[in-house]
């Protein structure tokens, strides 16, 4: 208990450092990197003084940490801000606004353009993950226990197979296979939750490969430990020692290659694959917010990403040194 | 005992490969085991005991084949037993303990678990509880300390010792007719070992289990079996009962075996004598605390105390023994003495130079001087890197030589250390161990080091490896004037290798004194105790019965008030509670922390004759 309450005291103020500092640096790279939002909310014919006033009214003008102190006030009281671009119901209003613009209050809160795509992204990533699992756990367990055979030669070649397809290219193969060519999926946006099918296989292949490989290395590493087979000596049998004990202690390279690899792996193919589908997504959101430089949008979902990461992580070495009394962290 | 055998093993054959390839290991071996008996099985190491003592419980997987033989349990040949009724003995009728019972166990479940979980495999109609009890009251049978508690304890928190009891509970728990134990004392220390061998052979009293038990140390055998069988590269050369092979061994190389095992105390040859020279490493209280994490409270940490106050001189070309238990402080120590760790507090003089205060250059070029052995020859070099290249690196890392006189120095060295030079380009990768040891000694010697730590450095090689390394380790001391510090659990080596001997417990040097005094008039209970434990084969100056106590030291988070030996100690009396006792000075430069004077101790049970270089031929009579 002690253990536990000091691990998350100390692991969770460690990890708001780490949101700060992320925080800190997109705040500043936005800022500093080429691409005037005053620009995209005016639209092109904006005269000078008319962007230099509405620059002053967001607070653009003033130097970066009284602005990041600012936000940081902002987000203590729950306010993320508002979008600079999105409106009350969602679509652009970027370039058509007077020099006067909609008073701020009329774009839509940040926080809520992220509730509303949240659902969509944590359903097709679960979809996407689960699929991956279902191909991956089996295969993975299956050439870690046979090191030599067919198994292990399907996980090999079919993870090297996955692993050389660019998710652009399967998603656009997908499409036209199973959507333009023989019509039974739709494709595009999303309706219902027939849409998500062909983006979660394309999240699935991305995934696939390396969890076959960390799931086959961390079973066969342990297959090869000596309580493994002095088990089956003792009396176990082969399954129990394969089920109890072997993916027990496999479990813990595979939550460290999950917490440090996979979730991010995850995060990126989300945002390449809602882009391709048009799938109105966490990432789908962002991309149009960073071609709109929508500074609000985007700091909020590095903010709301690098929390997920940090306590992801916490998450594992929690499970981890609960699994393995031997780990300290 | 005229009983049919338990188990009878008939013309056992096993090969290396297959068809042509095959290399035999173990050739046409027959023999039988009595119910309710302790068969011994010894030979060195390479003979193929542990390949035996598998094929036992057909426990043998490819590349190994067995090619020809039966092994006939109970009217049944396992070895053509399909693998559901194997399964069906394995564990139950049949149990096996190996050699290394720390990695025998699934590391992240408690110790007890799972051997609970193995006699509810075994007796499916048990409940949680009974099992339970039954698991908690075979530990307590094996004297494992607070067994209720330690039952929820993980593998990592169980010493070497108590794991090997743990697996023993784990074999016995379903009562099995048949038990093969494969060199489980080898990795214990002594005292730890003669625990075992006494519960063992309790154990097989109360239960009548018969045990088939195989170790490569003669010693041991004959403390526990009743029938020995002598193996040979494969093949058994004498099989014959215990009193007898002791008395009269037959064949040649039981004999050989015989007189190879180390004499502690009769006809141990010429013992190295301490010397005059100046003092080369003097160590002044030295001391080292580590903080580790209480997982039980909130921001605490536990302080283990790994060394407390060790203070020694050791002088130019001497050699000084450091023994005692795992877990002693020995290896701290030496990491300390090889300023790979400062102390907390206390001094490190090499040639009157206080080590904490270099830097730099100085520094280094006392390292130079300073060299650390460690045990393990196959971690300790990169199996990737040649020969030479790694016995060449202190002198690049020195800048002491390059090019030719580089390659020169290196091929003189390996001469000196006995590898063929031819080996400079070579990689490794198939070095004997005793090979590898030599490599270390080599990149060691490089530097021409002025004295060099042996920390286990012969522990991991047989005793013939052994014996030619001491014989290296003499001849460089000779030529070199090197000082060594002998690190070791193992009391035959430091009996014929260090002049003068220091015992540490619980990170204290409890006596210290010359090796005649050591070994023959020893003046603390704890230096008795691990005399006592030793297997040998010969007449034992100071017995079990009158030392040898259950249980570990103390960990050394909670050390006790008082002398830290006290809660093992047989001859414990009032001041002992409370007061420590000072490492006093005795006769002849020894010196031994104990309240108790010689005369409040047993008396040694034989009477040693002075040791001198005469009686080196002498043979023992047993």
């Amino acid at each position: 208990m002690a253990f536990a309450l000091e691990f998350f005291l100390r692991r969770i103020s460690q990890g708001v450092l780490i949101v700060l500092a992320v925080a800190f640096v997109i705040f500043t790279l936005l800022r500093i990197a080429p691409g005037d939002p005053i620009r995209i909310i005016l639209g092109p014919m904006a005269t000078p003084s008319a962007m230099e006033e509405t620059a002053e009214r967001l607070g653009l003008r003033d130097p970066i940490p009284v602005q990041f102190l600012r936000y940081l006030g902002d987000i203590a009281r729950g306010d993320f801000g508002n979008s600079f671009i999105r409106g009350k119901q969602g679509g652009t209003t970027g370039g058509s606004q007077d020099a006067a613009g909609a008073p701020p209050v009329e774009r839509a809160a940040v926080i809520e353009l992220i509730a509303r795509a949240l659902p969509y992204t944590l359903l097709l990533a679960a979809c996407g993950f689960l699929l991956a699992c279902l191909v991956s756990i089996p295969l993975g367990i299956l050439a870690g226990v046979r090191n030599s055979g067919w198994p292990q030669k399907v996980a090999l070649y079919l993870s090297s197979f996955f692993v050389s397809l660019p998710n652009v290219w399967v998603g656009i193969v997908l499409i036209y296979l199973l959507s333009a060519r023989t019509g039974w999926l739709p494709a595009i946006g999303y309706q219902h939750i027939g849409y998500v099918v062909i983006p979660a296989i394309v999240v699935a292949v991305e995934l696939a490969p390396v969890m076959i490989r960390s799931i086959s290395v961390a079973v066969a590493t342990n297959v090869q430990d000596p309580f493994y087979e002095i088990g089956q000596v003792r009396g176990l049998s082969a399954r129990i020692m394969l089920f109890r004990h072997v993916l027990r202690n496999a479990a813990v390279p595979l939550l460290n290659s999950f917490g440090a690899q996979m979730i991010g792996m995850l995060l990126g193919g989300l945002f390449v694959v809602e882009y391709i589908f048009s799938f109105p997504g966490i990432g789908l959101l962002t991309i149009n917010a960073v071609f709109q430089r929508d500074f609000p949008v985007i700091q909020t979902v590095a903010i709301f990403a690098s929390t997920v990461l940090v306590f992801i992580n916490i998450a594992v070495d929690f499970a981890s040194t609960t699994i393995d009394r031997r780990l300290k962290f | 005992m005229a009983a049919e055998p338990l188990l009878k093993v008939e013309n056992l054959s096993i090969c290396l490969g297959s068809a042509g390839a095959a290399r035999p290991l173990i050739s046409n071996v027959t023999f039988a085991v009595k119910p309710k008996s302790v068969l011994g099985i010894i030979g060195e190491s390479g003979a193929g005991k542990t390949l035996l003592s598998r094929a036992l419980v057909n426990w043998v997987r490819p590349p190994l084949v067995i090619t020809a033989g039966r092994v006939i349990y109970r009217d049944r040949d396992l070895l053509a037993l399909p693998e559901t009724d194997m399964a069906r003995l394995r564990g139950r009728e049949i149990a096996y303990i190996g050699a290394n019972p720390t990695t025998a166990l699934d590391p992240t479940v408690p110790v007890g678990h799972q051997i609970e979980e193995k006699l509810r495999t075994i007796e499916p109609g048990l409940s949680r509880q009974a099992a339970r009890k039954r698991v908690v009251d075979l530990l307590d049978a094996v004297r494992i300390p607070s067994a209720r508690s330690r039952f929820d304890e993980y593998p990592f928190q169980f010493s070497g010792g108590m794991m090997q009891r743990a697996m023993i509970v784990d074999a016995l728990i379903s009562n099995p007719k048949l038990l093969v134990a494969d060199n489980i004392t080898q990795p214990l220390d002594v005292t730890v070992a003669a625990q075992i061998l006494r519960l063992l052979r309790d154990l097989q009293r109360d239960f009548g289990t018969s045990i088939v038990f195989v170790s490569s140390s003669f010693g041991t055998i004959v403390d526990i079996a009743d029938e020995v069988v002598v193996l040979d590269k494969g093949s058994i050369v004498e099989a014959q009962d215990t009193g007898r092979i002791q008395r009269n061994p037959v064949h040649p190389y039981t004999k050989d075996l015989l007189a190879k095992v180390p004499r502690l105390w009769h006809g141990v040859g010429s013992i190295p004598e301490a010397n005059a020279e100046p003092v080369v490493l003097s160590v002044r209280d030295v001391a080292k605390t580590y903080a580790v994490k209480d997982r039980t409270s909130l921001f605490r940490k536990n302080r283990v105390q790994a060394v407390r106050g060790v203070s020694f001189e050791v002088r130019r070309g001497e050699s000084l023994g450091l023994i005692g238990e795992s877990g002693c402080g020995k290896s701290t120590l030496s990491r300390l003495l090889s300023s790979l760790e400062p102390p907390d507090h206390g001094a490190i003089e090499v040639n009157g130079v206080d080590v904490a205060t270099l830097r730099g250059a100085a520094l280094l070029s006392m390292r130079r001087r300073f060299q650390l052995l460690l045990q393990d020859p196959y971690t300790s070099i990169p199996s990737h890197v040649s020969i030479g290249a790694t016995i060449a690196e202190p002198l690049r890392i020195h800048r002491l030589a390059s090019g030719r006189g580089l390659r020169e120095q290196v091929c003189g060295v390996m001469q000196d250390v006995g590898l063929s030079p031819d080996l400079y380009d070579a990689l490794p990768v198939g070095l004997s161990a005793g090979q590898r040891q030599r490599v270390n000694i080599a990149r060691a010697m490089v530097l021409e080091p002025s004295v060099l730590i042996l920390d286990e450095t012969l522990s991991a090689l047989d005793q013939v490896e052994q014996a030619r390394l001491l014989d290296l380790f003499d001849n460089l001391q000779r030529k070199h004037g090197i000082t060594y510090l002998y690190i070791s659990h193992d009391l035959a080596m430091v009996r014929r290798a260090c002049a003068r001997i220091a015992v540490m417990y619980l990170g204290k040097i409890v006596e210290i004194g010359d090796n005649e005094t050591i070994f023959g008039e020893p003046a603390h209970p704890y230096t008795r105790t691990l005399l006592s434990s030793v297997s040998t084969v010969e007449e034992k100056p100071f017995l079990p019965k009158d030392y040898l106590l259950e249980g570990e030291p103390p960990d050394p988070i909670h050390i006790p008030e008082g002398c830290s030996f006290r809660s093992r100690c047989p001859f414990v009396i009032e001041t002992c509670r409370n007061v420590e006792p000072p490492l006093s000075p005795r006769a002849g430069g020894s010196a031994a922390a104990c309240h108790l004077g010689l005369d409040r101790l047993p008396a040694p049970s034989i009477v040693l004759k002075a040791h001198n270089g005469s009686d080196l031929k002498r043979m023992d009579s047993l």
